[in-house]
């Protein structure tokens, strides 16, 4: 049986763990809402986020905060291309649900396959942002990234709600999401939008890659776990706000994290894929309802 | 009612069974296996795991061409197939035939449990779901190591064969394996022309106006399902039999992707696509011969320009021509 | 005899009310139709009747059976068969290979009888596709039997629909208004079928929104307003009806002027 410390210890990582799913879960609801699609790629923004961030940091040796704004656009532009190149012709010709989503997954093996040519298949990691720590507080250990990942949710979760409310853009995002047509004919560039809204989404994903990266480690292949944790949590949260998304993301991270102690680290995702179906099972519109309105 | 919308005396007949570009493509596929026994070599074992992608292809148009649902989590089945067969033979030494079909029988139960409550979703959920499926068989292959054995596979699987007859030359195997499909093809043929097969398709075309005239929809769903299954599970049988030896990456995410690729550059919901598709996707994979990277960058660029230019596939190319000349 | 009777079947949405309480009887052998404004709720009563939807109160007795609470398929193997408003065709699969899926349920046999093909089934089969060419015969299509059906114009659709449910060979067909975007030419074919269907002792309940067309081929006529109904009677007595004029006809005449 697991001691308390060992319990609170796993629900300190849960938790960071859970706040980069909930970041994932946010760019899944964010395209979602947009365009109607499950991007099953999002996980591979992920991994594609610590991957730029590692290389510019060791190759050219730029800063920490400056590798991490160059990565981020990055990723979102590798975002836009997938929507330029893929999505867009599908999606005017459309192109049935499952084709789509055949799609994203083409993608993401395409991307993995390259970034293993170009980068290498060597699993990588780089320093916390902060140096020293950890935290200790009794035999708990607090990892100071884990107040970045914390500081770094909450003031994209912040923006990007500024983003939906104030901007104009975000007014018109918000409106090809209730409705497509009546956005169309309104005048607002639903295609456009739509190249938005994958920007985002993918930069939000390079954003959790680049943050959970010192944490642990980024590789090709992390994109899957990532992208279907991301999906699991935008579930629980509902395709809705994006405080849903992050809650649900650290409800399913502190799960996780709690069964690694009981079951061992490689049944994490076996545990959470399992979660996964009981929560469409028994939910099958979705914990919060918010995912059934267009399917 | 008398507008004569249609003039031509024959009306085409693309939309029942064959068409003659179908059958030419089928005609194909049996002289690229023909040329392969003559010249043999490293085509045959190429030609080999075409037939058997074709096995699995047959069983995956079953569910996602002809019933129009979505499975991204077939590789579980072909999983349950290779793994059965493997461990009755190497472990306990049983017949390979028998544990085929043993193992088949294994696959369709779990079918049945997993469709069961599975099959109610939809959509992204339904596509979600059978995704996972496959993830989870993949990861346990790796995990349970006391009967899995880990990455390190299974080694030595005997080949197919009766008694004390067993086939080992390659260029057998290879006809075994097209006498195989066919026979599995001919099956697939007769599930579909008959009122089984009309209402998968009717399902396919509109639930509500299956529904409408009768047929259980949700039943239909999972019998398809676990054809598809029996399909997959055979399918994964045969590698084992045929390669010999297998790990878990055989049945990973990589052989949802190209089995799909298959399927689509094929034509999805056609009849002979499955075959074609395997056979065409297979040779295609030689082109780029070397590491197997550029093998799944191949497949990954392929399926996008299928999915993208060409979302029928080859099959429904025939259709296409004569529609055009019609117009 | 009533073929069909709805006690005070009411349906609820979150609080709005789409069908009040309606009693309706369906004589055997009759055409009877269910006219009303959009949003009258009629669609919302025929996805009741065939088991699509459920109720919230109230019952459906069909055939002298309560089936209120009855899954859809068995309603339908019990001879009560529907169409769509929108053609619900089955893409993919030829005119003929259509009807033939009508057939279902007055066939049998599965995965095992289709592998096996017994004397039984192969007989049945060449019944199938024979009743599938009478009907389309019936209805004028059997020179497109080979074509895809999706490439079928929208008026032939239609009737493609209407062969397809009576090779089910239905006690009550349910037409969900089957003369939606048809041209008049068209209806008036269609209108031909629909009598001739009946004539052969099909009861019918109709679904319409063309006034003319239904107080023309109708035995009796009830009308829907606001989940209501609002009067019931013969064609002419629909036609004189103050509260129908008001409700329906009325409307229905200054949106046409």
């Amino acid at each position: 049986m697991p001691s308390g410390v060992e319990l609170i210890q796993s629900l300190v990582n849960g938790l960071g763990v859970g706040l980069i799913y909930g970041l994932i879960a946010i760019g899944f609801s964010v395209i979602y809402n947009a365009s109607g699609i499950v991007n099953f790629a999002q996980g591979v923004f992920v991994m594609l986020g610590g991957m730029f961030a590692h290389t510019i940091l060791t190759r050219y040796g730029l800063p920490m905060w400056l590798s991490a704004i160059l990565s981020t656009i990055l990723v979102a532009a590798a975002g836009v291309l997938v929507q330029i190149f893929v999505i867009n012709p599908m999606w005017r010709r459309n192109a049935p649900l499952f084709a789509i989503i055949l799609a994203t997954l083409a993608v993401q093996l395409l991307i993995e396959q390259i970034v293993i040519l170009t980068l290498g298949d060597q699993p990588r990691t780089y320093p916390e942002f902060t140096a020293g720590g950890p935290l200790k507080i009794g035999a708990i250990a607090i990892p100071y990234q884990l107040f970045w990942i914390l500081g770094c949710g909450a003031v994209m979760v912040f923006a990007l709600t500024q983003f939906f409310e104030r901007t104009r853009m975000g007014r018109a995002l918000r409106a090809c999401a209730q409705n497509r047509e009546a956005a169309a004919l309104l005048g607002i560039p639903v295609e456009r939008m739509l190249v938005v809204a994958f920007a985002l989404s993918a930069g939000l994903g390079g954003v959790a890659g680049i943050l959970i990266t010192p944490t642990q480690y980024t590789a090709y292949l992390i994109g899957t776990p990532f992208g279907i944790n991301g999906f699991i949590a935008a579930i629980i949260g509902g395709f809705g706000s994006p405080v849903a998304g992050l809650v649900g993301g650290i409800f399913l991270g502190v799960i996780q994290s709690e069964a690694i102690v009981f079951f061992g680290a490689g049944f994490k995702n076996i545990v959470s894929l399992t979660l996964l179906l009981i929560v469409l099972l028994f939910f099958p519109k979705g914990l919060f309802g918010g995912f059934q309105k267009k399917t | 009612m008398t507008s004569p919308a249609i003039t031509s005396a024959k009306p085409a007949k693309f939309a029942s069974r064959f068409d003659r570009f179908q059958v030419g493509l089928l005609g194909l596929a049996a002289l690229a296996v023909a040329g392969t026994l003559v010249y043999g070599g490293y085509l045959l074992t190429v030609m080999q795991l075409a037939m058997i992608y074709g096995v699995f292809c047959i069983g995956l148009n079953f569910f996602m061409g002809y019933t129009g649902q979505a499975s991204f989590g077939q590789n579980a089945f072909a999983c349950i197939g290779g793994y059965g067969s493997a461990i009755l033979c190497v472990q306990y030494g049983w017949e390979p035939i028998l544990a085929l079909v043993a193992s088949m029988a294994i696959a369709g139960v779990f079918a049945l449990i997993i469709g069961y409550p599975t099959l109610r979703l939809r959509g992204h959920y339904l596509a979600m779901a059978t995704f996972s499926l496959g993830l989870i068989t993949y990861d346990i292959t790796i995990q349970w190591t006391a009967v899995t054995q880990g990455y390190m596979g299974y080694a030595g699987i005997p080949p197919l064969g009766i008694g004390s007859f067993t086939i080992d030359s390659e260029r057998w195997k290879l006809v075994a394996l097209a006498l195989l499909l066919g026979f599995g093809f001919w099956l697939s043929l007769r599930m579909r022309d008959s009122r089984f097969g009309r209402g998968l398709r009717a399902i396919s075309g509109s639930e509500n106006g299956a529904a409408a005239l009768g047929v259980r929809v949700p039943r239909f769903k999972l019998i398809a399902f676990i054809i598809a299954a029996l399909y997959a599970s055979a399918a994964g049988s045969l590698f084992a039999h045929t390669v010999g030896f297998i790990s878990p990456e055989v049945y990973g995410p990589q052989m949802a992707v190209m089995t799909f690729t298959m399927l689509f550059v094929g034509g999805v919901g056609t009849i002979v696509g499955p075959i074609i598709g395997a056979v065409v996707t297979s040779l295609l994979q030689e082109v780029v011969r070397g590491s197997g990277h550029f093998q799944d960058i191949a497949y990954a660029v392929v399926l996008l320009a299928t999915l993208i230019y060409a979302p029928k596939g080859l099959s429904a190319l025939g259709a296409l021509f004569r529609r055009k000349k019609e117009a | 005899m009533a073929l069909l009777r709805t006690t005070e079947l009411t349906k609820r949405f979150d609080g709005l009310v789409a069908n009040n309480a309606i009693d309706l009887e369906v004589p055997e052998g009759s055409l009877f139709a269910v006219i009303g404004p959009n949003g009258a709720g009629k669609t919302t009563f025929f996805s009741m009747v065939s088991g699509f939807l459920s109720s919230t109160s109230g019952s459906i007795e069909f055939n002298g059976r309560d089936i209120t609470r009855v899954p859809q398929h068995e309603i339908a193997a019990m001879g009560l068969v529907r169409t769509f408003q929108l053609v619900q065709l089955f893409k993919g699969m030829s005119v003929a290979e259509n009807v033939e899926v009508g057939c279902h349920l007055a066939t049998r046999g599965g995965v095992a009888a289709s592998l096996f093909r017994p004397a039984w089934f192969r007989k049945q089969e060449r019944e199938v596709r024979e009743r599938a060419h009478e009907l389309l015969e019936f209805v004028g299509l059997s020179a497109q039997a080979d074509l895809d059906a999706e490439l079928l114009p929208y008026g032939q659709q239609r009737l493609l629909e209407v062969a397809r449910a009576m090779a089910a060979k239905p006690k009550l067909l349910l037409l969900d208004e089957p003369a939606a975007g048809l041209n008049t030419q068209e209806t008036e074919g269609l209108a031909h079928i629909i009598q001739k269907i009946n004539a052969q002792g099909t009861t019918v309940l109709l679904i319409e929104h063309d006034v003319a067309l239904v107080t023309r081929i109708a035995h009796r006529i009830a009308v829907l307003d606001f989940g209501r109904k609002i009067a019931e009677g013969t064609p002419d007595e629909i036609k004189a009806h103050p509260e129908v004029i008001a409700a329906y006809l009325g409307v229905e005449e200054a949106s046409n002027a």
